[in-house]
């Protein structure tokens, strides 16, 4: 079974999407090849249920982190040996009629085809020296931590040597650097590429992909200072992080995060501006992250596997559907309460549930919905709300709920948010300071004031 | 000074809608010519702040709607006048020298494509100037008088001399006419001829509204002066709805605020939408979808109903509203009376904001007694403390009535405010509690097993 996020999860925590601002797949996008883009993009989309897996592939890109190497190859070269394995081809004859007429179109009438296939064989040749070229260096010194974590790519490294090995490809190396090549070369290279090895060329763009999507990941990571997180089977059912933060913010402050089977739901209150979406937005991306085995904005997290994550962050109102935001809200609760019931073991992500309600339902309902929830200690919770009244009713009723806030500092009537979580419950509430911040009221009050000041008078 | 209204106002009552889709305007919009559609949307773009001018307007509609005439021309005639008119190139002009034997033969085979142009737009205009001297002259009956200006103007453009003999034709046109026409609607009279259309397409106007207003039974209402600052609206309902419930609301200084409470599907919005069109009507001088309305003249009207958020930039809901409270905020300290909708006030932010910043709001806006306001909101308390702090303020809501598990809307104004709870309903319906106290009686007896 696979690790669950649904749509409205996914848009809630802006994981995916190439083309949308600050995504989190936008963040760690930065393969050269299309081919690493194709499978940073398949990794986003099938995060891992386990840990071995997950711990794995964390280890690799430790590994990389570490080694600090750059992708020796560009997007040019890759896409146009991309074209020129993707054309296939036939038997040595055909490939040799096949070069000789495009050599004869060339110097009779200048034609570019035979100029196309020489510069593609060059290229070919050029990927190949150079990948072996890089494990070489990968063999290299290795600093100590790094033999810490063992060799965790040697299995690929191995399976690239062996082919690089070949006999059929050891006089590549004195071919580099040429800027022609004889006819009979070409039409032996040709063939040999496209029809004696297709399958090891295939094989190693695999491989090539591969080591695109590492090397962009961990340099991201390197760059961000993110770490690591370590999996643990899903019986343990806890989420620890020494300092947990927004990855795709550049001054992010970080908060440390404990939850565990006796002390699963954290009850965050604070005031709108101070962060309250930020943190369980970054809750939620570094358990997704965590469980597709990438670096996260944390330090020191361990975490079990979930069976997935559910939020409640920015649900949109259907209005086309005569959804009100409270009904799409309520609707929203419904399909967690399924899930949750269901015994799977999940994430729980609520941000300030039932918005659109008077005062005395939105207590009511937010009291029940977050009590029944608690009783469910295989999953963990997260749930914010301005309703303090609930959590003070909470703190008397269960025991297994941590409640934190996000202050607010007054600076004069100029409010400052350090974003650094207390434990606690806050009565932090600005939306009337915003208000008076831009001075709304005193521009209505102005007017009946000098009317009341002229009747004075 | 100009009535003022945005973008927003004419989202939220769907004016002019989006490309296609049924709007407000379209309603109206039955003119024959293009130049009428034109000058109804200009008058949809800038309605008037004029009690005179508005009354006016709409004693000239009720004259015609009393009448029941039909615009007596046909859309084809101006689509041959239009683009005979725009031209103005003096070497098209018909020649009578020009009109030889060959060229009376080649004409027998075809005429050529810019000479026919201007024969049909000789022809046409020639019936345009006959139908409207014609319809002029049968023009009487009571209440006719906020048209005479109109009609002596119409009148008097027809009478200059010129026009005397293309008012007797009859039958078809010789060339030698034809020619000497083209000169006189073209070149020489070309200003009163576009004045005179001008009048047409502000008869067309006229004629369309008055017939919508016949077929679709609107009333119009009657403008007040400025200062009496009133609005009474009786049995006031949605024009775009197939089975409207009307409702009935009194508006004056010593009650500018109305205070709207209802579940989420009462119609709260609907109703706001209903009194925003009629107010944005009326001041165009049209006739409104209501039983009876009497309004004093107003100096914009801003609604805020659908609002969008634009979290793409970061600005959130609360944020969004609050600058749209605002901008009111600025336009009302102005001292310009308004009619202001505000739906569901602040209801992108958690319940005890928006508690503390609806009764701020509403108090601030119930002491503009000037203008007038319908607020929205699903923070019933907000409503028990306003009651004490602003006398001006009157409460209605729009009920809810359950027969068993299902609600039923009446969708007619009640006074006070709502006590229905409906919130705490829809999460026992939906059974989400039952789900999860389901879900762990299960898994204890499992673990039991």
């Amino acid at each position: 079974m696979s690790f669950i996020a649904d749509k409205q999860t996914l848009e809630d925590l802006n994981l995916l999407g190439k083309y949308k601002p600050y995504s989190i797949y936008g963040l760690f996008n930065k393969a050269v090849t299309t081919g690493g883009e194709r499978m940073l993009e398949a990794m986003f989309q099938h995060p891992l249920s386990d840990p071995g897996e997950i711990n794995q592939r964390s280890t690799i890109f430790q590994y990389f982190q570490h080694r600090a190497l750059a992708f020796p190859f560009n997007r040019e070269q890759i896409g146009v040996m991309e074209d020129f394995l993707g054309a296939g081809s036939g038997n040595i004859l055909s490939a040799g009629v096949v070069a000789t007429r495009k050599k004869l179109m060339s110097v009779l009438v200048r034609d570019e085809a035979y100029g196309v296939l020489q510069a593609a064989v060059l290229t070919v040749i050029k990927v190949l020296t150079d990948l072996s070229d890089f494990l070489r260096k990968l063999d290299e010194r290795e600093s100590p931590e790094v033999r810490e974590l063992g060799r965790p790519y040697q299995e690929e490294v191995n399976l690239l040597k062996k082919i690089l090995g070949d006999r059929r490809l050891s006089g590549l190396r004195e071919e580099m650097g040429v800027m022609q090549l004889p006819l009979l070369k070409v039409v032996r290279y040709d063939h040999l590429f496209r029809k004696v090895l297709a399958e090891e060329m295939e094989t190693i763009l695999e491989q090539i992909y591969r080591l695109d999507v590492c090397i962009a990941v961990s340099n991201v990571a390197r760059a961000r200072g993110f770490g690591y997180a370590q999996a643990l089977p899903g019986e343990n059912r806890i989420f620890r992080a020494a300092a947990l933060s927004h990855p795709g913010l550049e001054k992010a402050v970080a908060n440390p995060v404990n939850l565990h089977q006796d002390s699963n739901m954290l009850f965050l209150t604070g005031a709108n501006m101070a962060g309250k979406s930020t943190f369980m937005k970054a809750f939620g991306i570094a358990v997704y992250l965590a469980h597709m085995g990438f670096p996260v904005a944390a330090e020191q997290m361990v975490f079990s596997i979930r069976d997935g994550i559910y939020s409640s962050i920015n649900v949109p109102d259907n209005l086309a559907l005569g959804l009100s935001h409270f009904y799409a809200e309520v609707l929203r609760v419904k399909k967690v309460a399924e899930e949750v019931s269901g015994r799977k073991n999940l994430i729980v992500i609520f941000d300030e549930l039932f918005k659109g309600t008077n005062v005395k339902d939105a207590y009511d309902a937010t009291l029940a919905v977050t009590e029944a929830f608690s009783q469910y200690r295989n999953c963990l919770f997260i749930i914010s709300t301005h309703i303090i009244e609930v959590g003070e009713t909470l703190r008397e009723r269960r025991d297994n709920l941590q409640f934190a806030y996000l202050p607010t500092v007054m600076e004069g009537t100029v409010p400052r948010y350090p974003y650094k979580m207390e434990r606690g419950i806050t009565t932090d509430r600005h939306g009337m300071m915003i208000i008076e911040n831009e001075g709304i009221l005193t521009i209505l009050a102005t007017e009946a004031d000098l009317k009341l000041k002229l009747h004075s008078n | 000074m100009l009535f003022t209204t945005d973008k927003q106002t004419l989202e939220d009552l769907n004016i002019f809608g989006k490309q296609g889709s049924d709007s407000v305007y379209t309603i109206f919009n039955r003119t024959t010519t293009r130049g009428g559609a034109a000058i109804l949307e200009e008058m949809f773009r800038y309605p008037l702040s004029d009690e005179d001018a508005i009354n006016r307007r709409s004693g000239i509609i009720q004259y015609f709607a009393a009448l029941g005439t039909t615009f007596p021309f046909q859309s084809a005639h101006f689509d041959a006048v239009e683009p005979y008119l725009s031209n103005t190139d003096e070497r098209t002009k018909l020649s009578a020298q020009d009109h030889s034997i060959g060229k009376k033969l080649s004409n027998l085979i075809g005429v050529d494509a810019e000479t026919a142009v201007i024969y049909k737009g000789v022809t046409a205009l020639t019936e345009l100037l006959k139908g409207t001297f014609d319809f002029i002259a049968s023009l009487n009956g009571k209440g006719g008088h906020f048209y005479q200006d109109d009609k002596d103007a119409i009148a008097s453009l027809l009478a200059e001399p010129a026009f005397a003999p293309v008012l007797k034709e009859q039958g078809k046109l010789s060339h030698a006419t034809m020619v000497e026409y083209d000169v006189l609607f073209r070149f020489r009279h070309r200003p009163a001829i576009q004045k005179l259309l001008r009048y047409i397409y502000y008869l067309d106007v006229y004629l369309s509204v008055a017939r919508v207003a016949l077929e679709r039974k609107f009333v119009f209402p009657r403008a007040l002066p400025k200062e009496r600052h009133l609005l009474n609206l009786e049995g006031v309902y949605h024009l775009q709805l197939k089975n409207p419930v009307p409702n009935t609301l009194q508006i004056t200084p010593d009650s500018n605020v109305l205070f709207l409470t209802g579940a989420n599907m009462a119609g709260k919005s609907t109703f706001m939408k209903s009194l925003g069109i009629a107010l944005f009507l009326a001041h165009m001088g049209f006739p409104v979808a209501a039983s009876s309305m009497e309004f004093s003249v107003l100096d914009g009207i801003y609604t805020t109903i659908n609002l969008p958020d634009n979290l793409g930039m970061g600005a959130s809901h609360f944020y969004a509203e609050v600058l749209r409270v605002k901008k009111v905020a600025q336009e009302l300290s102005l001292s310009k009376n308004l009619f202001v909708i505000f739906d569901e006030l602040f209801r992108g932010t958690n319940v005890k904001d928006a508690y503390e910043a609806t009764i701020a709001i509403t108090a601030g806006f119930a002491a503009k007694r000037n203008s007038m306001f319908v607020i929205s909101t699903h923070i019933i308390e907000a409503g028990d403390v306003l009651k004490e702090r602003s006398p001006s303020i009157s409460f209605v809501y729009l009920p809810t009535r359950m027969k068993g598990n299902i609600p039923v809307y009446t969708y007619t104004l009640e006074a006070g405010i709502t006590a229905d709870r409906h919130g705490m309903v829809i999460v026992n319906n939906e059974g989400i509690l039952d789900i999860l106290k389901k879900g762990i009686l299960n898994s204890e007896k499992t673990t039991i097993a």
